[in-house]
């Protein structure tokens, strides 16, 4: 490389913010200031120039260090010449125009646009432009900071392109969903069975519900618990009135995500049939938290019920059916625990079930 | 053989559009249980062929119907017509803008097609409810 010599010495020292002042000893660049300037301007990371607006074509008149060095001109190449030397032809001229109306009405303007290095490669520069004036209120230069965006921008569309993906898969799974439930009751209704049918896909579909909420957020590796519980007990509530959601924020693996589905669609079409939510008066309040009192990571959902048909503990047998079966061995192995409780208020139902937040 | 008249006020026509073929038969036993009679559509030249016929008594209108298409035409020429209809979509978010300032009920998917139609004959109801006898 020639520039090496040149190069390091520009990272030991640059002296042209000094050199700059020497020849500007009439404006602002004198005394304190003056030696702030040429500490920050010869430091700085930022590139930065500043431009003659009293010049024909406005040439820049000077240029720090981190502008020769994202741009790969020495000073003699930049000195001179107006900033669009480094335009191209991927150049968006709307951005230019922009620039153009901020020097003619004297703004200061932010554009991102594409420029060239001396060795022909682009970057994407963020370029602030704004007028320095001087004591009297004159146009003294055009000052203009410039910063390599390339990899934000990048980040950026990648982050967009996730997004759009993400979107894309949420709305093919939740068709897909919707053509299950299709197929099930119309082999449901070819084969007469159309309560059975009903009953598997009401469980299909409170487990679409609880994963659709995921969906919308798949480029994070956990979930949100209250927002699955929120989407697979909502169809119970069409008024939202009637089953109140206490807890909040708590995330944990995709994992939980079916268990939690399918119990909490349980609970609620038992309340639906016998319980708070059998008669027009009763309510019931879930509330989810991390449960500290456990030894290993676990958090606990409360599902308490109110107001519902008058319980007689002494009448109250064990729930028995199928539904109840299938939701108590799901948690067993999901290394899960359900205890009901038999309060004359109300059915009182903790589920217990891992919390795992841990990364791939 | 006499043709068989019948009467849209005795059976009102449902327009069921969806690019889905098994979505769409299933909203159609749905719409059959409830005593209407259901007009299928694939598309949204077989939908407007139905609308212009004159007998759609109420719609369910997918909203993405694949290939960048959406229901717009067909709700906007129903909603001329006094046509009330409710738009049954997998897409809440990315809802065509023009379609959701078209105005009529969401339905998200999936949804069991029972609901589908009950909510649709609520729509319906409402939509005539606030004229004069």
């Amino acid at each position: 490389m020639p520039d090496d010599r040149t190069e390091q010495a520009f990272q030991i020292h640059d002296d042209s913010p000094a050199r700059f002042r020497a020849n500007h000893r009439e404006d602002s660049f004198a005394g304190a200031s003056g030696v702030l300037f040429e500490q920050a301007m010869a430091q700085t990371r930022m590139a930065i120039c500043l431009c003659d607006p009293t010049q024909a074509d406005i040439p820049i008149i000077f240029s720090n260090r981190a502008f020769r060095k994202l741009t790969g001109y020495d000073e003699g190449e930049i000195l001179g010449r107006n900033c669009r030397f480094l335009q191209g032809p991927e150049t968006d001229p709307a951005a230019v125009a922009k620039i153009r109306a901020a020097l003619t009405a004297q703004e200061v303007v932010v554009v991102e646009l594409v420029n060239y290095r001396k060795d022909g490669s682009r970057f994407w520069n963020a370029l602030h432009l704004g007028p320095i004036y001087d004591d009297a209120g004159g146009l003294l230069y055009y000052f203009g900071s410039q910063w390599d965006v390339s990899e934000v921008r990048a980040a950026r569309s990648e982050e967009q392109h996730a997004r759009e993906m993400a979107r894309e898969l949420s709305h093919r799974m939740k068709n897909m969903f919707s053509v299950i439930g299709g197929i099930v009751n119309i082999t449901g209704r070819s084969r007469g069975i159309e309560a059975e049918a009903r009953e598997i896909n009401e469980r299909i579909q409170a487990l679409g519900r609880a994963y659709e909420t995921t969906l919308d957020d798949s480029s994070r590796g956990t979930v949100e618990i209250g927002q699955s519980i929120r989407a697979v007990v909502a169809p119970y509530d069409p008024a939202g009135n009637r089953i109140r959601l206490l807890g909040n924020g708590l995330r944990t693996n995709f994992g939980a995500v079916s268990v939690l589905g399918l119990t909490l669609h349980e609970l609620a079409t038992n309340a639906l049939k016998y319980g708070a939510l059998s008669g027009d008066e009763g309510t019931v309040d879930i509330d989810w938290q991390s449960d500290r009192l456990e030894r290993d990571p676990t958090f606990r959902i409360d599902w308490i019920e109110r107001g519902g048909p008058a319980v007689n503990i002494d009448e109250m047998r064990p729930i028995t059916g199928t539904g109840t079966e299938i939701v108590d061995r799901l948690l067993r192995m999901s290394g899960g625990t359900i205890e009901r409780g038999w309060d004359p208020r109300g059915l009182q139902v903790t589920v217990r079930l891992p919390l795992q937040v841990d990364r791939a | 053989m006499n043709p068989v008249i019948v009467s849209p006020v005795l059976h009102p026509h449902i327009l069921v559009l969806d690019d889905e073929p098994m979505i769409l038969l299933d909203l159609e036993f749905a719409i059959e249980d409830i005593g209407c009679i259901p007009l299928a559509a694939l598309n949204t030249t077989q939908a407007l062929r139905h609308v212009e016929n004159g007998c759609v008594t109420a719609a369910i209108l997918d909203v993405s119907l694949g290939g960048g298409q959406t229901c717009e035409c067909v709700a906007r020429e129903l909603a001329a017509r006094g046509v009330p209809y409710i738009l049954h979509t997998g897409d809440l978010d990315r809802m065509d803008e023009a379609v959701r300032q078209l105005g009529g009920k969401l339905v998200p998917k999936p949804t069991p097609a029972s609901v589908v139609v009950s909510t649709m004959l609520e729509a319906a109801q409402q939509s005539r409810a606030p004229e004069p006898q």
